[in-house]
């Protein structure tokens, strides 16, 4: 076996005795940072249920073209092909005369309003839907510009200030999710540091006799950022879990208040790319709170 | 840092072979104006073994500790195994000290791990291939009679047998110097005895030991070189007893 595979071998052997001895203090560091994780999980769970909220509404965005007077069944089907080719658009609707007629006729008052009228007032027209991304005042323009050129279309017309507003909302929820995220991610990567660098403290004895026999700093510290990652990866695991107990318990019994707040979506968890990502960023904290902890200290 | 004032050696080191412990006026100071060795001088032959003695506070840990580079001089030069303690930098501090091995008053043992792993430490920090650590690691348990013991926890064995581990460990990477702070000091007397013959017996492999302790009855009963320290300032150095006739 090559020496850098046996010197490997060794530092895992090394790491697995060290969490083999971290007994309650290792525990203890699992432990907090599951709470912490969990914190953040549920905050990160809250966000992702906006965010499909958000996105829910944003669904309801349509832009609607109108076409032409006296544009044929095959030029309206050809016009609603090209909408469908421009860049950012997700799908397009057709609605003919008939169609807005009846539709009309069912709003409330429809009836009443085109008693007297003859024929039938209403133009055919282009439901016109956009891509997530695309649910901002720039897209919009941008889709207006583009829909400007095209033959046969008379009108655009889409709620400006609905766009308006659900622009500022996603914003929002995007700069208040990542501020809070960002001071939770902090705080949990400081409390980790502190109390790897206590279970640090409680092994000094270990790190001395390890610098007395010549250890280098890397052979030292290797265990120790092991040993962070691991009950990083513990700590995520377990937040998951209990993450999860959590939902299924707590969500039936707020069902109500839910609804309130998310209407006819029904609130979701994690899928399991989620979740892996939540064991793996415990995992890196747990490995940055141990690289922080050992950093300040000199060996 | 106030000046160091110089003392004439009262016995100098006959010169020799390039000795592996050597110190040339040395002087180490913790707090200004007060010194813990003051222009120390000495030279320490392979395979030899020397007593350091002198009072509590004399200089005897600050003087070991400068040899195995826990601390570094004010003034003056440290030659252990040909490099300069004072310029040791970065990696060349842990290269030096898998050439050296201590051993002190209290153990230092890892409660957590077993005899056996705990001598294998010294090998593992240089990436010394399992099976090789094994044998090595029971043939110096053996030597030092405690083969047997090697799954048990230190915390199991007596204060001698926890000594006698530390030794194995010091001893498992047959390093050129050996470093011993007080290594009796919580021994009785019969096991100090035991203790101090361990050593030996590693000088007459060729290790250089330096033994630092306060128990002159020791020191009389194997008159072997002796180091006095007073004061940081090395006031004797009785000859080799085994020069001497």
């Amino acid at each position: 076996m090559s020496r850098g595979l046996e010197m490997a071998g060794i530092l895992l052997r090394s790491s697995w005795q060290g969490l083999r001895g971290a007994g309650l203090t290792g525990w203890i560091a699992v432990a907090t940072i599951a709470t912490a994780l969990f914190m953040l999980g549920a905050f990160a769970l809250v966000v992702v249920n906006m965010e499909g909220l958000l996105d829910e509404f944003g669904r309801e965005l349509q832009v609607t073209a109108y076409l032409a007077d006296g544009l044929g069944e095959a030029e309206a089907e050809e016009l609603a092909s090209r909408v469908e080719t421009i860049e950012g658009v997700e799908s397009v609707v057709r609605v003919g005369k008939a169609e807005a007629l009846e539709r009309f006729r069912a709003m409330a008052g429809g009836a009443a309003l085109l008693e007297g009228v003859e024929g039938n007032p209403l133009p055919a027209s282009l439901g016109i839907f956009l891509e997530q991304r695309r649910r901002t005042p720039e897209g919009l323009a941008i889709l207006q510009g583009s829909l400007d050129g095209l033959p046969g279309i008379d009108e655009v017309a889409h709620g400006q200030e609905w766009v308006d507003g659900y622009a500022r909302l996603a914003a929002l929820l995007r700069v208040v999710g990542y501020a809070l995220g960002g001071v939770l991610s902090l705080a949990t990567l400081l409390i980790v540091a502190n109390t790897i660098r206590l279970a640090l403290y409680a092994r000094q004895d270990e790190v001395d006799i390890l610098e007395l026999v010549g250890a280098s700093r890397l052979f030292v510290r290797t265990p120790f950022l092991v040993e962070g990652f691991v009950q990083g990866a513990l700590g995520g695991a377990i937040a998951a879990l209990l993450l999860a107990l959590a939902f299924s318990l707590l969500v039936p019994e707020l069902r109500y208040g839910l609804a309130f707040f998310l209407g006819n979506a029904a609130p979701r968890f994690f899928d399991a790319g989620e979740l892996f990502r939540m064991g793996a960023g415990g995992a890196g904290l747990g490995l940055a709170g141990a690289a922080l902890a050992l950093g300040g200290r000199r060996t | 840092m106030a000046a160091i004032p110089k003392a004439q050696n009262p016995n100098p080191p006959p010169p020799g072979p390039v000795a592996p412990v050597r110190m040339y006026g040395v002087s180490k100071s913790y707090l200004p104006g007060s010194w813990a060795l003051r222009d120390v001088s000495l030279e320490i032959g392979r395979g030899e073994f020397v007593f350091l003695t002198g009072a509590s506070g004399a200089g005897k840990t600050t003087l070991l500790k400068l040899l195995f580079a826990a601390e570094r001089p004010n003034q003056g030069q440290i030659l252990v195994l040909g490099r300069n303690i004072a310029r040791l930098r970065g990696g060349a501090v842990p290269a030096l000290r898998r050439r050296v091995g201590v051993v002190f008053q209290d153990f230092k043992l890892l409660g957590s791990r077993s005899v056996e792993e705990n001598v294998a430490v010294t090998l593992d920090v240089v990436g010394t291939p399992r099976r090789t650590t094994r044998s090595r690691v029971f043939n110096i348990l053996r030597q030092v009679g405690l083969h047997e013991r090697r799954n048990h926890a230190p915390l199991a064995l007596s204060g001698g047998e926890q000594q006698r581990v530390a030794i194995a460990r010091a001893l498992v990477g047959e390093p050129e110097v050996l470093l011993a702070d007080e290594p009796t000091g919580n021994l009785d007397p019969e096991l100090s005895v035991e203790i101090i013959e361990l050593m030996m017996a590693a000088a007459d492999r060729g290790t250089t030991v330096v033994v630092a302790t306060h128990d002159l009855s020791l020191v009389e009963r194997y008159g072997r070189r002796v180091l006095r320290l007073e004061d940081g300032r090395v006031v004797e150095q009785a000859p080799n007893a085994e020069a001497a006739p």
